[in-house]
């Protein structure tokens, strides 16, 4: 009773009648996503970043692979969480190394990430890296995870857009 | 799943200069200068051990990759890295122990020159060196013949012989009557439970059971469709129970239960009637009441002395009446049936033919 006053005596104005709203959602750019747009001829982009969504299943494979997507299996959306959050950690943990997406394979319990990564640094802080990351997200997941770490000399360009 | 990426390798060997698979060791995997004259290394813009030209178009400008040099150069990275193990593989390696396990493609362990990728206007497909498409995809590179070889003989010690005793279905089946059916299901995740596991299927052929006439028949109505008259066979499927040794336990006591209740005769079961009957049985039939109130009347209307209703029922036209009228119900109207029903009533009736 006595709360309700005081609510009450909070407001300073009568609460709004009825009204007309518009209900908006964000915009959703589905024509502009994962597409890097035509330039001069001066950006080098990889194979990855080359092929816009719609060529996903005719040039371009997934990058997460597991069993949830499946029909009639579960776990979709875990997956997809552990996915975003894997790709953040790998590119924090590596500043500026990833040459290219962070491939990820389940099988089983295992989950394996495959990363491609640049030489700018030498073996021993890489080693240090990989140590640090297999062993906090084992712990994190409750599951085995195994880095398989490929180096290239510099990032892989497929063409100049 | 897989990726078509267009018309080039994936297993299918794309073989930048017409080299054969065993020479593969030995030639052309080393560092060659580019066509823009660019020195060995370091090779900004193409990988360092590639024998074949840049997918990129052959008119990059030198300033393109004079200014990747710029943007990527750092101190420590101008540092020469080892060349590839596949430089150093012997053509009869083991292969078995470059891929013990199943493992993402690494291109400097495969000595192959594998192209993978839809190719850019007037070039090939991306080599695989930072190749990403080949590491998507899954490779079995862990699971060559001699490999699988190993594995088995690896595994046999943990194998035990099928009885010999049991060497074919007949005798299977006269041991171990009850089938039982569990599904297990593997998935990629954190979690190995999956409710579709506790799904427990039995089966059983009532011939092993040991059923009377009556009993049979009562459990045929108790269990309804899940009887199928062709195989013999009861299929009791239990999903209720969350574990599956409960949903097994459950199955074993059902089949119990109905076993002994077919055997049990209750005071309502008297009570049967003609509705109620599964098959056609002609012994107080109306069928049987026709054919011998007919020949009763044709017998009195010869003025044939008292033919008693038995040695009637015993006649061999009537009996035949009796066999083709029970196999028209029971087994519906086929040509055979029929003709053999008209042969009957004509011989009963002593029709001419």
């Amino acid at each position: 009773m006595a709360a309700a006053a005081r609510a009450l005596r909070v407001l300073p104005r009568a609460l709004p009648g009825p009204a007309r709203l518009l209900h908006t959602s964000p915009t959703c750019l589905k024509t502009r996503a994962a597409r890097v747009r035509v330039g001069k001829g001066d950006k080098p982009v990889t194979y990855e970043q080359a092929h816009a969504p719609h060529h996903i299943a005719h040039r371009k494979g997934w990058l997460s692979l597991h069993t949830g997507n499946l029909c009639g299996e579960e776990g979709a959306a875990e997956r997809a969480v552990e996915d975003t959050f894997l790709r953040r950690f790998l590119f924090g943990t590596f500043p500026g190394l990833l040459q290219d997406e962070v491939v990820l394979k389940r099988r089983g319990n295992l989950l394996v990430v495959c990363a491609l990564l640049s030489r700018a640094l030498p073996p021993h802080k890489i080693y240090f890296l990989v140590g640090y990351t297999e062993t906090l997200l084992s712990h994190f997941y409750k599951c085995p995870v195994r880095l398989e770490l490929q180096t290239v000399p510099a990032r892989v360009v497929y063409k100049y857009l | 799943m897989a990726a078509r990426a267009g018309l080039w390798g994936r297993a299918g060997l794309w073989c930048g200069e017409g080299l054969s698979l065993a020479g593969l060791s030995r030639a052309g995997l080393c560092c060659r200068p580019g066509p823009g004259g660019v020195p060995a290394a370091p090779c900004w813009g193409r990988a360092a051990y590639s024998s074949v030209p840049a997918v990129s178009d052959r008119e990059g400008p030198q300033q393109r990759e004079a200014s990747i040099r710029r943007r990527g150069r750092t101190p420590q990275s101008v540092r020469s890295s080892a060349p590839p193990r596949t430089e150093r593989m012997a053509v009869d390696q083991d292969w078995s122990s470059v891929y013990p396990t199943a493992a993402a493609f690494k291109p400097a362990s495969v000595p192959l020159p594998i192209r993978m990728g839809y190719p850019v206007k007037r070039g090939v497909p991306p080599p695989k060196e930072g190749n990403l498409e080949l590491i998507k995809i899954p490779n079995f590179l862990h699971l060559t013949p001699p490999a699988i070889k190993k594995h088995c003989a690896a595994l046999k010690d943990f194998c035990t012989e099928w009885p010999s005793a049991l060497d074919s279905d007949e005798k299977c089946e006269k041991h171990f009557p009850i089938e039982i059916e569990t599904v297990d299901y593997v998935s990629s995740g954190t979690s190995i439970r999956n409710p579709k596991a506790r799904v427990v299927t039995l089966r059983v052929k009532l011939s092993n059971l040991n059923l009377d006439d009556h009993a049979k028949k009562k459990l045929v109505k108790l269990v309804g469709e899940r009887y199928c008259r062709e195989t013999d066979v009861l299929t009791i499927v239990t999903d209720r129970c969350p574990l599956r040794r409960q949903n097994y336990d459950y199955g074993m006591h059902l089949l119990t239960v109905l076993y002994h209740e077919s055997w049990k005769t209750e005071k309502w079961e008297s009570e049967k009637s003609e509705e109620d009957m599964e098959e056609y049985i002609w012994e107080n039939s109306r069928s049987q009441k026709n054919a011998l109130d007919t020949l009763l009347r044709i017998k009195a209307s010869e003025n044939v002395s008292d033919v008693t209703e038995d040695e009637l029922l015993a006649s061999e036209a009537v009996k035949n009446y009796r066999n083709s009228v029970i196999a028209l119900k029971n087994e519906g109207e086929t040509e055979g049936n029929m003709s053999q029903y008209k042969e009957s009533v004509k011989k009963l009736l002593n029709i001419p033919a």
